[in-house]
């Protein structure tokens, strides 16, 4: 049994794995390399003409778009995780209910709520935008996830502390500022990831939401209703690097902050 | 007691930007979406009549009624694959990998791609796929085929391919979540209470991660049943999904017939998911 098991799951992690090893193995191939094998040769070729782009598929402004989308998307993630995760300590009327709107946001499909946020904006006379609504549409989106690490963090949180602060004369805010934000930052760091990871990524909720200035995933999206290139891998290949350095980053980030917070070490 | 008093004027005034912002993001588009799709008329304005007519005509074509049958039955497929999968998936890594450089190591092989672009991941199946594509290369390189088969890229199998890889993380997480919660001793006690391995999984082990299955199943179905891109391009236009309607009215620019189908959507998924509130209670998971 436990052979059976352990082949399938050595079997799905390869399955799993296969299609991006073959696209980042393929994004190096030559400048006559096509979509599939034979690579015809190693090169960086089509990592040049990312760089070197003409106007009709420039990835570098919607690249830039993205970042700055997801920066700021992070940054509300974490100010409203945190707010609505003590909210929640603080067992309000309707919390409950509370708790399932905001889990909605994760539940609810993309694609519905994009439809539905493009609706609103006709109806509103909004024009649709990259940095308004399609920002408004994405924190719906990426806020929930923070919300949930902010409150599993919060479950564990010894409350003890804070009191030790309150009874020593510290004021509401000094405590939360002082005491319980250092002690739960490392979630925080937490929330911020998840913001920007999945704001990065998001493309359901931003397909009918935009407008015209796309972000990088309508990008490629739209590249790949055109024609599929070696120039798609290696945007593929660049951005999951990205992905990757950014959550190493951020786990060295919180094992150093653990390490840190522990006593006697 | 913390800096949070229960039931107090700063409770409330925290949650209410979070709640606003959900609210206006999510709840009112919905609400909308739902007034559209009643719309009758001719106008694009909040001075419509309300029909049923939109519905008439959605449930009078067959082939869109057929559509729905299609996306149940396509959903239902991937939920018994990736559940029985993921399943495994979490019992050996959670129960039979004894090493714990090798669970962390196998645990991170297998939540990473969970973290990178699904749209890329998505793609990155159409070489893969496609005529020359990988797998056809190596059966023929095997000399199990002599000529390329076509069955993989822009068909069922090729999407059912990319959307296990896609989604089974989804089924198995909760359930290496429940697994890791069961203590060690209540599967000592059973064995040592002579109960054979089989009975042991299916009396104590299973009915403790139920919950963790159930909702595994549910993000899956609510995943596939929404998934409009990966049926897209791996399954070019020759196939489509509930999911891909919408796209399609949308494109058209026929707004109503959108919201139609958007409705049809939300209510399958909404049935999906209160039948399995039905089974488990999913504020259990956080607690």
């Amino acid at each position: 049994m436990t052979w059976l098991l352990g082949t399938l799951t050595v079997g799905f992690l390869l399955y799993q794995w296969l299609p991006v090893f073959t696209l980042g193995l393929l994004s190096f191939s030559g400048p006559t390399g096509g979509t599939t094998f034979p690579m015809n040769g190693v090169s960086l070729h089509w990592y040049r003409e990312l760089i070197e782009a003409s106007i009709m598929n420039d990835f570098k402004p919607p690249f830039g778009r993205s970042v700055m989308l997801a920066a700021a998307c992070s940054v509300v993630t974490c100010v409203l995780a945190v707010a609505s995760a003590q909210a929640m300590r603080g067992r309000f009327r309707g919390h409950n209910l509370f708790f399932y709107l905001l889990l909605l946001g994760i539940m609810a499909p993309g694609l519905l709520v994009g439809f539905g946020v493009a609706i609103m904006g006709r109806l509103l006379g909004i024009e649709p935008a990259w940095n308004t609504t399609a920002f408004f549409v994405q924190v719906s989106w990426t806020l929930p996830f923070g919300f949930l690490v902010m409150l599993a963090i919060f479950n564990r949180f010894d409350s003890r502390l804070e009191e030790a602060a309150l009874t020593l004369g510290a004021n509401r805010l000094t405590t939360f500022r002082r005491i319980t934000l250092p002690i739960v930052l490392p979630g925080v760091i937490g929330a911020a990831l998840f913001g920007f990871t999945l704001s990065y990524d998001e493309f359901p909720r931003t397909m009918f939401t935009s407008g015209a200035d796309m972000t990088l995933p309508l990008a490629v999206m739209a590249q790949l209703d055109r024609e599929l290139t070696p120039e798609l891998y290696a945007i593929g290949t660049a951005t999951t690097l990205l992905s990757l350095v950014a959550i190493l980053a951020c786990t060295l980030i919180l094992v150093s902050l653990r390490r840190t917070a522990r006593p006697g070490s | 007691m913390s800096t949070i008093r229960p039931r107090s004027l700063p409770a409330y005034l925290l949650a209410l930007p979070a709640g606003l912002w959900m609210f206006g993001a999510v709840v009112m588009p919905a609400v909308l979406i739902l007034w559209v799709s009643l719309w009758g008329g001719t106008a694009f304005g909040p001075g419509n009549p309300i029909t049923f007519a939109n519905y008439e005509r959605f449930f009078a074509n067959a082939s869109y009624r057929g559509l729905i049958a299609n996306t149940f039955l396509h959903t239902l497929m991937l939920m018994a694959i990736t559940g029985v999968l993921g399943y495994g998936i979490a019992y050996f890594l959670v129960m039979k990998v004894q090493s714990r450089a090798w669970r962390t190591a196998l645990f991170l092989a297998f939540i990473i791609p969970f973290w990178t672009s699904a749209l890329i991941r998505a793609i990155a199946w159409v070489p893969f796929l496609g005529v020359n594509g990988v797998i056809n290369q190596a059966l023929m390189g095997l000399g199990i085929t002599e000529r390329p088969i076509e069955i993989f890229l822009y068909s069922r199998t090729g999407i059912s391919m990319a959307q296990v890889s896609l989604y089974t993380l989804m089924a198995s997480g909760p359930v290496v979540y429940m697994l890791a919660q069961i203590p060690p001793s209540l599967r000592e006690a059973a064995m040592t209470l002579k109960a054979p391995p089989g009975v042991v999984f299916r009396r104590v082990i299973f009915p403790l991660t139920l919950p963790g299955v159930v909702i595994g199943q549910v993000l899956v179905f609510l995943s596939v049943m929404a998934d409009f891109a990966t049926v897209q391009w791996i399954g070019g236009n020759k196939i489509a999904l509930l999911p891909n309607l919408i796209l399609n009215f949308y494109e058209g620019a026929q707004l109503r017939a959108a919201a139609v189908v958007s409705v049809v959507l939300m209510a399958c998924m909404l049935v999906g998911t209160f039948i399995a509130m039905r089974v488990v209670d999913i504020r259990k998971l956080g607690t």
